[in-house]
């Protein structure tokens, strides 16, 4: 998708959307074909959202949607017609990392970076959930997300050591 | 893998999806969670003309207890089915049978009712809904009808819904207080669908024999399967482990898996056996405690 | 070959946390899909839906209509303007090339070859002009798998060759013959491992802007090699390589994957040339099971020759290579890699090993972390413990019996790789020290009692790292080098940059120059910024970011370059300071006169004597600026190695194994960074777990692939892998200045045998011995009532899967 979107001269319904994203309201015309991921991507130029397999798999898309976990590539983008979502980019205050993103630092729960933006927000919903988890409920919860880089296991060690400085 | 072009339409009632759908006929789909149906899109093996979303129409979300039946509408969340007091007290089977279905992720956005209509052979909520006997609700141009589990599943991915039906809930037995359940699974990994699933109730009589059993397993054939034989097998009976093993013996002759890339149809059939074994067996111990 | 060592280690060996981290974690990161360059249009790939048909005719007509559409091209359009895909090692003399330009022209040799390409607004009306394209094939019989491709009478892929074989090449040491006759016990196994590759999680992508006025191809690359890219490019479209430049974004991992050049930064040059526009092509998952390189697949049929003490006196067999219908950018390179490592950590002084590449209608071979040495680690650990069970041995005696003594270093293994340094056996006392220390041993005669099975596996791996020298590689048939080169450059005001040829995919590279480097010069590390990744402003490495050399090759320049620059930095500062060179220090950037506090001048006083203000301050008889360039080619390579170690329940009913716990005791020499040590232990660990139970690219009889989505295709989560713990010696590399060694595919090579050895070991009353991989749980049932069963009978017939 580029900004030359209107070179295309096929005629098909489209809608026009409002989607509150990270306190922004971005109100946009959109093909109802246009998967969430997609227009978070090029319509609102939030590409911290990443697509890793379009099929609803690896986890890479997720976004808080209403406040809960949703693949972004499994939802169309006129479904979220309305709706306040927070993406990776939400997360830090200014320049400064949330207690999460400082644990993922900390603990080495990244190597490329690529899955991480749907890790976070995953995680970020697990801890709202349950401030304690034990290492078993974080592997449960992290496990629709994949990673090929880490492992896993600083990941469960990063949103441990994270729940512990929320719990303060 | 960008889904082909479609029109949309939000319905503001049950009627109108009814209506969209009874115009467009097979081209048209239901969109609910779209957990399935927009995959499928991005592949391009779905492509239909129209997409009818349901998700806005009022009171389709419903988890109530109603006469002994646990009423779930077909737009309930099945996160939200799974964390629910009612549904837990009602048919405490399915907050652990959902617990099987995909992540977390998944289950906050897929719909109880977008899992049935979707007919997956190898799908959990299928394989309780047939277990427990429970009743689909379809409202079509000519009204609402009524579709026993075991009659609305057709085939992989089929179910007797008519073009211009929507599912729009269903309906559950009430499952005796101190009924124990028990969900076996062998999947390739957590959240896969199963290679080969089971879930079991069981409901002891105060002599210990069993008087309710309800047993069903997925992924052993086009359908989910209710396996009558080991019922029979196990009712009236005390459930010692011999009467278990015949029990699950009676398996081979009701299903009829076939082979696919993670496992022969002869490993599904032994392992269909051995997880009806178990379950039984898990269902057994647990069943007497409280909840 | 003296160490350069710096002066103090404020950094090296400690936990420091990335400088990558903070714009990653922020969702800041820039991949190459998040790269939009003006004027940019996207395309998208027609592949063939046959495994190997003839092309008979392709009508693009109605795709060039589509609205939105600006071009579509055929393998005949790509054909006339660029030359065929190149492949860079030849390890097999008078090996057969089997070739093929970006596009097919008139023949499919694999499902997902592609055929045509479309460029247009954007990936979605790409995709819908994809289907309007109409290709007609006349089917040809296909070969399927390595069978079917060795059958006296099979159908050929290639009509001039005398069958499908692309080469073949015979390493032998001693005399195998007679070590074999002479031999107490021989022990001799089929091993199979299935098609598997790297999967990064972000697919692989490109943006090529082709200024044919200017004579310019500029290109964002998902590469882990941009000058080995860019050569490439220069000889398939023939533009000058001076006039290209490839820039890599973040990489959302590579694992070999990356390393290797494919036909789509051909097709989007050549779309960009055709359109005047800038072209995006990025790959998407489904193209990525049957466009990026597959790996792993190969038959190993070996045998090993024993006396009744365990002492090993030969090993012979040979390993197919399962190609695709064309070599990839590395040809046999990874099956050739599993002879060369064969014999492991054992010293086994008679050889006959043999590797024999087959061509198949399958995808292409090619790059996956470990490259063919996770295959050379099956044998030589699956054919020790069998052989230990054979002998009635202690699987650990058995092992330390054979290993070189730490005193026995420099080790020539027999066929290629000189083993630098080590104390094999000190490591794999520690591995089973923490076994203990963990409670494995109690755990599992706790589950036995309860009646489940749990065992333990070991596997020792060696890892050949820091791939050069140069000239060697040339020697064993690489069309490229294996020095790196770094640039080190203090700016005007103190502070550093690094230019290195690397790239970083997710390994933590730019932190670990920056620690070396803050080191190399005695200035803080926040002082320091690493640039990679454009091959306009950095250096030249040989070979790529593979093989696991970023740590040791640049780690050992940026030493080298930074000794330099530190005298420098002293003798400008010497100026300042009217002393002698000789008697300064520099500490955090702070530089005085040893022994006193009183005088000193900083960084930023000798960079703005250098660049700025250099009268009466920049000593005559330097030139100004301050900057080094080294270039190491190493005089022999760093060899890793570890000791694995891996807790298993098996399920005995279902044939499921859940992986419990896991360990591994490592030494890659000096240690940079404990913390990303530990990550790429873990990450390779985890990908050989995958490949070991869950992973595998399954191909039917009509070559088509069965498992081409994340839902057949199973990569692990965090559910499947278990906890791990790492311990590690230190023994540094003697060749390599600083004395690190190369850690990037250490878990990749233990993990596969190490999961069959601990599934062996939990039905040792059962005699079950694993030799195909992945481990799933129909195979692994078989073998269970296979041994249980006294005929031998499965009570199923998998097979062929």
């Amino acid at each position: 998708m580029t900004e030359l979107a209107s070179e295309s001269t096929a005629q098909r319904d489209t809608l026009s959307i409002t989607v509150t994203v990270n306190g922004h309201a971005y109100t946009a015309d959109c093909e109802p074909r246009v998967t969430l991921a997609d227009f978070l991507r090029h319509t609102c130029g939030l590409t911290g959202t990443h697509l890793g397999c379009e099929h609803g798999v690896c986890g890479a898309c997720t976004v808080l949607v209403d406040g809960r976990s949703a693949r972004a590539c499994l939802t169309l983008a006129v479904q979220a017609d309305g709706a306040t979502i927070t993406t990776v980019e939400g997360l830090a205050t200014g320049n400064t990392l949330n207690p999460l993103q400082e644990a993922f630092w900390d603990n080495h729960g990244l190597q490329c970076g690529f899955c991480t933006p749907g890790m976070l927000m995953t995680a970020t919903e697990l801890l709202a959930d349950n401030p304690d988890p034990d290492a078993a409920e974080v592997r449960e919860c992290l496990s629709g997300n994949l990673c090929r880089c880490t492992g896993y296991d600083s990941i469960v060690r990063s949103v441990l050591d994270a729940a512990r400085r929320m719990r303060g | 893998m960008k889904p082909p072009a479609v029109r949309y339409a939000r319905a503001g009632d049950v009627r109108e999806a009814v209506a969209l759908l009874a115009e467009h006929g097979s081209d048209a789909k239901v969109l609910a969670g779209g957990q399935s149906l927009v995959p499928l899109m991005s592949f391009r093996l779905a492509r239909p003309s129209i997409l009818v979303d349901i998700n806005r129409i009022g009171g389709l979300d419903r988890i109530e207890q109603d006469n002994g039946s646990l009423l779930i509408g077909a737009m309930a969340r099945q996160r939200d089915v799974e964390l629910s007091d009612v549904a837990a007290a009602a048919v405490p089977l399915l907050p652990q049978a959902l617990r099987y279905v995909g992540h977390v992720t998944i289950r906050n956005r897929g719909t109880v009712g977008g899992s049935l209509a979707h007919a997956d052979p190898a799908a959990e909520l299928p394989a309780v809904v047939t277990a427990l006997g429970g009743d689909l609700v379809l409202e079509g141009p000519g009204g609402t009808r009524s579709v026993a589990a075991e009659d609305f599943f057709t085939g992989t991915f089929t179910t007797v819904m008519a073009p211009d039906e929507v599912l729009v809930g269903v309906r559950l037995p009430r499952l005796p207080d101190r009924t124990g359940v028990a969900v076996e699974e062998l999947a390739r990994r957590h959240g896969d669908f199963a290679v080969v699933g089971v879930v079991a109730a069981v409901h002891l009589a105060a002599d210990g024999t069993v008087d309710l059993v309800r047993l069903a397993a997925s992924g052993v054939d086009s359908v989910p399967v209710r396996l009558h034989a080991a019922e029979a097998a196990l009712s009236g009976a005390r459930p010692t482990a011999d009467v278990l093993e015949a029990a699950a013996a009676t398996v081979d002759a009701s299903i009829h898996p076939t082979d696919d890339v993670h496992a022969p149809a002869s490993y599904r059939r032994h392992v269909a056996r051995l997880l009806v074994q178990r379950a039984l067996g898990a269902a057994v111990e647990r069943s007497g405690a409280e909840r | 070959m003296t160490i350069v060592e710096p002066d103090r280690t404020t950094y090296t060996g400690t936990r420091v946390r990335r400088t990558e981290d903070p714009r990653l974690l922020a969702g800041r990161g820039q991949y190459v899909d998040d790269v939009t360059v003006p004027k940019m249009i996207e395309a998208a790939v027609l592949r063939s839906p046959l495994a190997h048909a003839r092309i008979t005719g392709i009508d693009v007509s109605r795709a060039r209509e589509l609205p939105g559409v600006f071009d579509v091209i055929t393998g005949r359009d790509l054909a006339a303007v660029a030359g065929e895909q190149p492949v860079i090692w030849f390890p097999i003399p008078d090996q057969r090339i089997a070739r093929t330009h970006a596009l097919a022209v008139d023949r499919v040799r694999w499902v997902g070859q592609a055929v045509a390409a479309v460029v247009a607004v954007n990936r979605y009306v790409a995709e819908d002009a994809l289907e309007l394209i109409e290709v007609d094939y006349e089917p040809l019989p296909v070969v399927a798998d390595l069978d079917a491709a060795l059958a006296p009478d099979a159908p050929k892929l290639y009509d001039d060759w005398p069958d499908n074989v692309s080469g073949s090449l015979t390493y032998t040491a001693g005399d195998a013959e007679a070590a074999f006759a002479e031999a107490d016990v021989v022990v001799r196994e089929r091993f199979t491992h299935g098609r598997a590759f790297g999967c990064p999680l972000e697919p692989r992508g490109c943006i090529v802007e082709w200024d044919d006025f200017a004579g310019t191809v500029d290109v964002h690359l998902s590469t882990q090699s941009p000058n080995l890219a860019r050569d490439l490019l220069s000889e398939v479209l023939g533009v000058p390589v001076h006039k290209i430049r490839v820039r890599t974004p973040n990489l959302g991992g590579g694992f070999g994957n990356k390393f290797d050049f494919y036909g789509e930064e051909v097709i989007a040059a050549v779309l960009s040339r055709r359109t005047g526009r800038p072209v995006k092509l990025i790959e998407d998952r489904l193209d990525s099971f049957v466009a990026t390189s597959h790996s792993r697949d190969q038959r190993l049929d070996f045998e090993m020759a024993l006396r009744n003490d365990g002492t090993i006196l030969g090993l012979r067999g040979i390993s197919y290579g399962v190609l695709g219908g064309a070599l990839g950018t590395v040809g046999a390179g990874p099956p050739w890699a599993s002879v060369l490592t064969c014999m492991g950590p054992y010293k086994i002084p008679n050889l006959d090993v043999t590797v024999k590449a087959v061509v198949t209608n399958r995808s292409p071979y090619g790059s996956y972390r470990g490259w063919g040495v996770p295959k050379g680690n099956i044998v030589h650990e699956r054919l020790i413990e069998i052989a230990a069970r054979e002998l009635g041995m202690d699987r650990a005696a058995i092992r330390r019996k054979n290993f070189p003594a730490p005193e026995e270093f420099p080790f020539f293994s027999g066929v290629a790789f000189t083993y630098d340094s080590g104390d094999y056996a000190a490591c794999l006392d520690l591995a089973m020290t923490k076994v203990d220390e963990l409670g494995w041993r109690n755990r599992q005669t706790a589950a036995r009692a309860e009646g489940r099975s749990l065992g333990i596996g070991y596997s020792f791996h060696v890892e050949p790292s820091a791939y050069g020298p140069s000239r060697i590689l040339n020697l064993v048939g690489l069309a490229h080098s294996g020095f790196d080169e770094v640039t080190v450059r203090m700016d005007s005001i103190g502070k550093v940059t690094v230019y290195s040829g690397q790239i970083n995919m997710g390994q933590g590279t730019h932190t670990i120059y920056a620690q070396l480097a803050a080191d190399g010069l005695g200035i803080p590390m926040e002082d320091v910024v690493v640039v990679t990744g454009d091959t306009d402003s950095c250096p030249y490495t040989g070979y790529g970011t593979g093989g696991s050399r970023a740590a040791p090759l640049g780690g050992a320049a940026i030493l080298r370059a930074t000794e330099r620059l530190q005298a420098k930095i002293l003798r400008v500062a010497a100026e300042l300071l009217e002393a002698s060179p000789d008697d300064l220090q520099i500490e955090k950037g702070v530089i005085s006169v040893k022994g006193t506090t009183s005088r000193s001048v900083t960084t930023r006083d000798v960079g703005d004597a250098a660049y700025r203000r250099l009268l009466n301050k920049m000593p005559e008889s330097e030139m100004p600026t301050l900057e080094e360039v080294d270039v190491f080619d190493p005089p022999n390579m760093a060899t890793s190695y570890g000791c694995t170690a891996l807790l298993v329940e098996v399920d005995r009913g279902t044939g499921a194994v859940t992986l419990l716990d896991c360990l591994q005791a490592h030494d890659c020499g000096t240690v940079i960074n404990p913390m990303l040590v530990d990550g790429q232990l873990a990450g390779g660990l985890a990908q050989a777990l995958g490949g070991a139970l869950l992973e595998e690219l399954v191909y039917d009889e009509e070559g088509q692939l069965r498992t081409a989505s994340f839902m057949d295709y199973l990569l692990p989560t965090a559910m499947e892998i278990p906890p791990f713990h790492f311990f590690h010696q230190e023994t540094p590399a003697p060749d390599i200045p600083g004395g690190i060694k190369g850690v990037g595919e250490a878990g990749t090579i233990a993990g596969v045998s190490l999961v069959a050895s601990a599934v062996d070991d939990a039905l040792s009353d059962l005699g079950v011995t694993v030799t195909r991989f992945p481990i799933t749980p129909p195979r692994l049932l078989d073998l269970i009532q296979a041994a249980r069963t006294p005929t031998g009978q499965a009570h199923t017939e998998e097979d062929a899967r």
